[in-house]
């Protein structure tokens, strides 16, 4: 069985390999499109009404928020200390000016107040009280680790079918095996031409994500993509394309991220250093492996 | 080789966990509390085809768009797309594509090199890219919503 609905801005395709009965296997694929519906919710910074959006209008003062919220942005958190803010989730107000800032349903613009310097260090997080302190006014965009957190939230749903693949618009997580009893076959999209693959990898029960600069640009400005280094708030173009495998998709999401920002040598050096498994692509196609993919 | 991947992995197995122990993902008792999405989640299971029956309520004459399930269709350069879009409350609670005929042109699978033909067997169904946009989703998104239009209101 395979659903197919649009959540945070892309396609998500949920397919189940089973022999349940139909019902049982329809609720439980409901269920995992409701964690990507509840991730919406509380981390969208397109929607005023999100749990985020709405825990940044109080400057200085503790929100207590969901775990739909806490995670990722503790995740992202961690993420942003270990890069020492090269990865940070305060970019979401710099993404809005860069024409990031639609609505992908209703068209509807988003214009946030913020202060002119803001990084990582003003966001507190306190997990005894599981709340959220903005120090400043600033956006916070968790493009980067809230879809792979839905991800992996549906596939807990779904952990009990023999095969499913989810996949959000090319961040994707293969549970189990395929039709045939073998691991799925993932392919890797090249980054200038949409209908061919680099690679194709073998994977069960791991996730597959791939940060490039070919999908989404700035409308204006070509050399931006919704990649940007927040220091120099310009979108890194050592690399077109860098994909991680992972046991989780939120790892995946984030850490490939992490290696776009970092380009070749250094980010080759992140994803062996943490077990991961990689491929970069240049500009000029020249593939990096890394962790033996 | 350092083994600092653990954390990471802890990280996330927790950050799973957290919505699970929190009882926050519904169970099956508790999904009856989560009343909207509970009946637009029914509404799909039960309604495959549009449910534009007309009928407007007192309560909906206020609204701007009806509420139900409505069908939208877009076309681009690469083929038609078929879209369902729920609305309830005048919030777009769902979106399930119904129907994704896109086609790729000839001229662009020409001179492939050979390797690359060979990757593109058929049993490769997903692909892993930089996350593509709902773009080419929006006219059939808004098509739907055209339908779905309140004229009583």
């Amino acid at each position: 069985m395979r659903i197919t609905k649009l959540y945070m801005d892309t396609v998500v395709d949920i397919q189940v390999v089973t022999r349940k009965e139909v019902k049982e296997v329809e609720e439980k694929i409901n269920r995992a499109f409701l964690a990507f519906q509840r991730v919406e919710e509380a981390c969208s910074r397109f929607s005023p009404s999100s749990e985020l959006m709405k825990a940044c209008q109080d400057v200085g003062r503790p929100v207590e928020i969901s775990p739909y919220l806490f995670e990722p942005l503790y995740f992202a958190l961690q993420i942003a200390q270990m890069t020492n803010g090269l990865f940070d989730p305060t970019i979401g107000k710099v993404m809005e000016e860069y024409g990031f800032n639609r609505h992908y349903l209703t068209g509807s613009m988003i214009n946030s107040p913020y202060a002119e310097t803001v990084t990582y260090q003003e966001i507190l997080l306190n997990q005894a009280t599981r709340t959220l302190t903005i120090m400043k006014p600033l956006v916070i965009d968790l493009g980067a680790v809230a879809k792979g957190f839905a991800i992996d939230l549906a596939a807990r749903e779904l952990i009990d079918f023999e095969g499913f693949v989810i996949n959000a618009g090319g961040d994707i997580f293969a549970g189990g095996l395929n039709e045939m009893g073998s691991p799925w076959e993932i392919g890797i999209q090249h980054p200038y031409q949409r209908d061919l693959l680099v690679e194709t990898i073998k994977l069960s029960n791991e996730a597959i994500c791939t940060s490039g600069s070919y999908e989404r640009k700035n409308q204006t400005n070509p050399s931006l993509h919704h990649i940007v280094n927040p220091n120099t708030k310009s979108s890194p173009n050592h690399l077109v394309s860098s994909s991680i495998v992972a046991p989780f998709a939120m790892m995946a999401d984030a850490f490939s991220t992490v290696a776009f920002l970092l380009g070749e040598e250094k980010g080759k050096e992140v994803i062996e250093e943490l077990n991961l498994k990689g491929l970069l692509i240049t500009p000029e196609l020249k593939i990096i492996r890394a962790g033996g993919i | 080789m350092k083994k600092t991947d653990k954390k990471w992995i802890i990280l996330c197995s927790t950050a799973v966990a957290a919505v699970y122990s929190a009882g926050y993902l519904t169970t099956e008792n508790q999904v009856s509390i989560e009343q909207p999405i509970h009946q637009v989640a029914k509404n799909i299971q039960t309604n495959n085809k549009a449910v534009n029956d007309g009928s407007v309520s007192n309560a909906q004459k206020n609204k701007l768009y009806k509420d139900g399930t409505f069908t939208g269709t877009g076309m681009n350069r690469r083929g038609s797309i078929d879209v369902m879009v729920t609305i309830q409350n005048d919030k777009i609670t769902n979106v399930e594509i119904s129907d994704f005929a896109m086609h790729y042109s000839e001229s662009d699978i020409v001179g492939l090199p050979d390797e690359v033909l060979k990757n593109q067997g058929a049993r490769v169904i997903n692909v892993s890219g930089a996350t593509y946009s709902t773009e080419a989703f929006e006219d059939a998104v808004q098509d739907a919503l055209n339908q779905a239009f309140n004229t009583v209101g």
